[in-house]
C-alpha cells in the first residue's frame, strides 16, 4: 500500500492507504474524497479528476502523456503547471508521499 | 454444486443472489458454461481493468464475440492502438461538444411523451425508450432518416445470444452483417460527400499517417451504432423500472428534476445494462488462491462488483441519494464508455420529458420477459401503468 494525501476543496485532508495499479482517482472516489467527479470512468476523456500536485514527490511523477495534456486544456478550474488529471496518475511506491489538492470545481 | 452461466434465462432474469454466492465463496470462479473466469467483487474487477497488460480486450470484449470484430473497434484493441483510435473519436462524446444537441434531444422526447397523453397504459420500451434511442442516435451520428425501425430490430438482435447453444445463432449473425452492411453504406455516403462530422471523420483518418485499416472503419462505426441503440435503449428501460418500482424514488425526481442526475448514477449502479465484459490473459495470474492461465478469458462481471457490499453498503437498496462514485456501470479506465456523457444526458432529458406527461407510474407485470443476452441485461417490454 502506498500513502497519498488528497486535500478537498473544503480544505480537509484525506490520508489513504493506495493500492498499487489503481489510479489515483479510483483511490479518491472508492474511499469518498470530496470533490473528483471523474465523469468520464478514468478514460481521460473528461477532465473532471483535475487535482494539482504538491510536495516534493510531485516531481517523481512521470510526465504526463500526450493525451492528459491535451485533456487538460478543458479543466474547468485554473489550470497551473502542477495541474493533473488524477486517473492518469497511477499508484506506485514511487509516489509514496504525494499529496493531491482536488480542484475547486470540476465542470 | 455452485453454476453460473451466464447465457441461462435465470440469469438473464435476476443474476444478482448467483453474485453474492460469487462474491462470497467463488471471488474467482471457473464457469465451464461461460468457457471463462468469473470476477465479481468490485476491487478486482477494478484491478483487472486498469491492468490491460494482462486483461488484454484484443481477443474481443462481448462475452459471445461477434466474428471478426476483435481488434478492430475501441472496446477490442488495447493501448497504444487503442488510444489512438479513441483519441480521434472521443472529441466528438465530450460533454462540451453534446451542449448543441439538448434541445433537439428535448423536442425529440416532448414529441414521444406528448403521444402518451391520455393513455393509462402503454409499454414504455415500444412507445417511447426505443424511438426516442434510435432517433437520438440517428441526430447525434447524423443518420438519414428512414431507416430507422430496421436500424433498432438489428442493433437490439446484434447483442443477444443463445441460451442453448451459448453462442451467437444464425439470426444475431444476420442482424451483425445487415449492420455491416448499413455502416458501409452510410462510410460511402459521407466518403462521396464528407460534412465535417464523426463518420466523416473517422472514415478518412490516419493514424501516424497510415488510414485506418476498413475493417477498423466499417467494425468501429458498426459498433457506435450498436451501442449507441442498444446499450442506451437497454440503460433507459432499466432506470424507467426502478423508478416504476421505487415510488419514493419517482416522486423525488419527478417533484425535483434536478435529482434525476444522482437517480441515474444509482441505477447504473443497481442493475446497468452493461453487466458483464470480458478479457483475455496474456499471463498466468493467481488470484483467491485460483489460478488462471495465459490465453484464459476472464469475464468481468460489472453487476456483481456495482452490488459489492465491500465497496457499497447495503448494496442491495436503491437510494438516490447515494451518489455511488466509482461505480462500473459504465465499466472503468482505459475501456471506460466513450458515450458516458451523451447517455447522462440523453437519458436524464428524456426521463424530464416523460415525466411532464406521465408523472406517476407503476410496472404491470411482475415476471418481465428479459432479452436473452451473456453480455447485456434488459426487459424485451415494459408495461406501465399510471399510479
Amino acid at each position: 500500500m502506498v500513502k497519498l494525501t488528497f486535500i478537498e476543496p473544503s480544505g480537509a485532508e484525506v490520508a489513504i492507504e493506495a493500492q498499487e495499479g489503481w489510479s489515483a482517482m479510483q483511490v479518491a472516489t472508492s474511499k469518498g474524497v470530496e470533490g473528483i467527479d471523474a465523469e468520464c470512468g478514468g478514460s481521460c476523456a473528461c477532465a473532471t479528476c483535475h487535482c494539482y500536485v504538491e510536495g516534493d514527490v510531485a516531481a517523481r511523477l512521470p510526465a504526463p502523456l500526450d493525451g492528459e495534456l491535451a485533456m487538460l486544456d478543458n479543466v474547468a478550474a485554473e489550470r497551473r503547471p502542477n495541474s493533473r488529471l488524477s486517473c492518469q496518475i497511477k499508484v506506485t511506491p514511487e509516489i509514496e508521499g504525494l499529496i493531491l489538492r482536488v480542484a475547486e470545481v470540476q465542470s | 454444486m455452485f453454476v453460473f452461466d451466464p447465457y441461462s434465462p435465470a440469469i438473464d432474469a435476476d443474476p444478482f443472489p448467483a453474485y453474492r454466492r460469487l462474491r462470497d465463496e467463488f471471488p474467482c470462479f471457473w464457469s465451464p458454461e461461460a468457457g471463462m473466469w468469473v470476477l465479481s467483487r468490485h476491487a478486482d474487477i477494478v484491478t483487472a481493468l486498469n491492468d490491460w497488460q494482462t486483461y488484454s480486450s484484443a481477443k474481443g470484449n462481448l462475452m459471445t464475440e461477434l466474428p471478426n470484430r476483435a481488434g478492430a473497434t475501441l472496446g477490442t484493441t488495447d493501448p497504444p492502438r487503442h488510444d489512438r483510435l479513441r483519441g480521434l473519436i472521443q472529441h466528438a462524446f465530450m460533454k462540451r461538444n453534446l451542449e448543441t444537441l439538448a434541445e433537439p434531444i428535448r423536442a425529440i422526447a416532448a414529441e414521444l411523451a406528448a403521444e402518451l397523453a391520455g393513455r393509462d397504459r402503454f409499454d414504455y420500451i415500444g412507445d417511447f425508450s426505443s424511438k426516442f434511442t434510435v432517433r437520438v442516435l440517428f441526430a447525434v451520428l447524423g443518420l438519414p432518416m428512414g431507416d430507422e425501425a430496421t436500424v433498432r430490430e438489428k442493433a437490439v438482435l446484434m447483442v443477444q445470444s443463445d441460451p442453448v447453444t451459448r453462442t451467437k445463432g444464425p439470426e444475431h449473425i444476420a442482424a451483425y452483417e445487415w449492420m455491416q452492411a448499413y455502416a458501409a453504406r452510410i462510410i460511402a455516403l459521407r466518403r462521396a460527400e464528407p460534412c465535417g462530422d464523426l463518420i466523416s471523420l473517422l472514415s478518412s483518418a490516419e493514424i501516424d499517417g497510415d488510414r485506418l485499416e476498413e475493417r477498423e472503419v466499417l467494425l468501429t462505426i458498426t459498433t457506435l451504432i450498436m451501442a449507441g441503440v442498444e446499450s442506451l435503449a437497454g440503460f433507459l428501460v432499466m432506470f424507467a423500472l426502478n423508478l416504476a418500482d421505487h415510488a419514493e424514488a419517482r416522486r423525488a425526481v419527478v417533484a425535483d428534476p434536478a435529482l434525476l442526475a444522482d437517480a441515474i448514477e444509482e441505477s447504473l449502479r443497481y442493475n446497468t445494462s452493461a453487466q458483464r465484459f470480458r478479457r483475455c490473459l496474456t499471463r498466468d495470474v493467481t488470484l483467491h488462491g485460483e489460478t488462471m492461465k495465459a490465453g484464459d478469458f476472464v469475464c468481468l462481471a460489472y453487476g456483481a462488483g456495482n452490488r459489492d457490499e465491500r465497496q457499497f453498503p447495503n448494496p442491495d437498496v436503491y437510494d438516490i441519494g447515494r451518489k455511488p462514485r466509482g461505480h462500473l456501470g459504465f465499466g472503468g479506465s482505459v475501456h471506460a464508455c466513450l458515450g458516458t456523457a451523451i447517455a447522462r444526458m440523453a437519458v436524464r432529458i428524456g426521463m424530464e420529458e416523460l415525466h411532464r406527461v406521465v408523472p406517476d407510474y407503476a410496472r404491470v407485470e411482475t415476471d418481465l420477459p428479459w432479452m436473452p443476452s451473456s453480455t447485456f441485461r434488459s426487459p424485451t417490454r415494459l408495461d406501465l401503468v399510471r399510479a
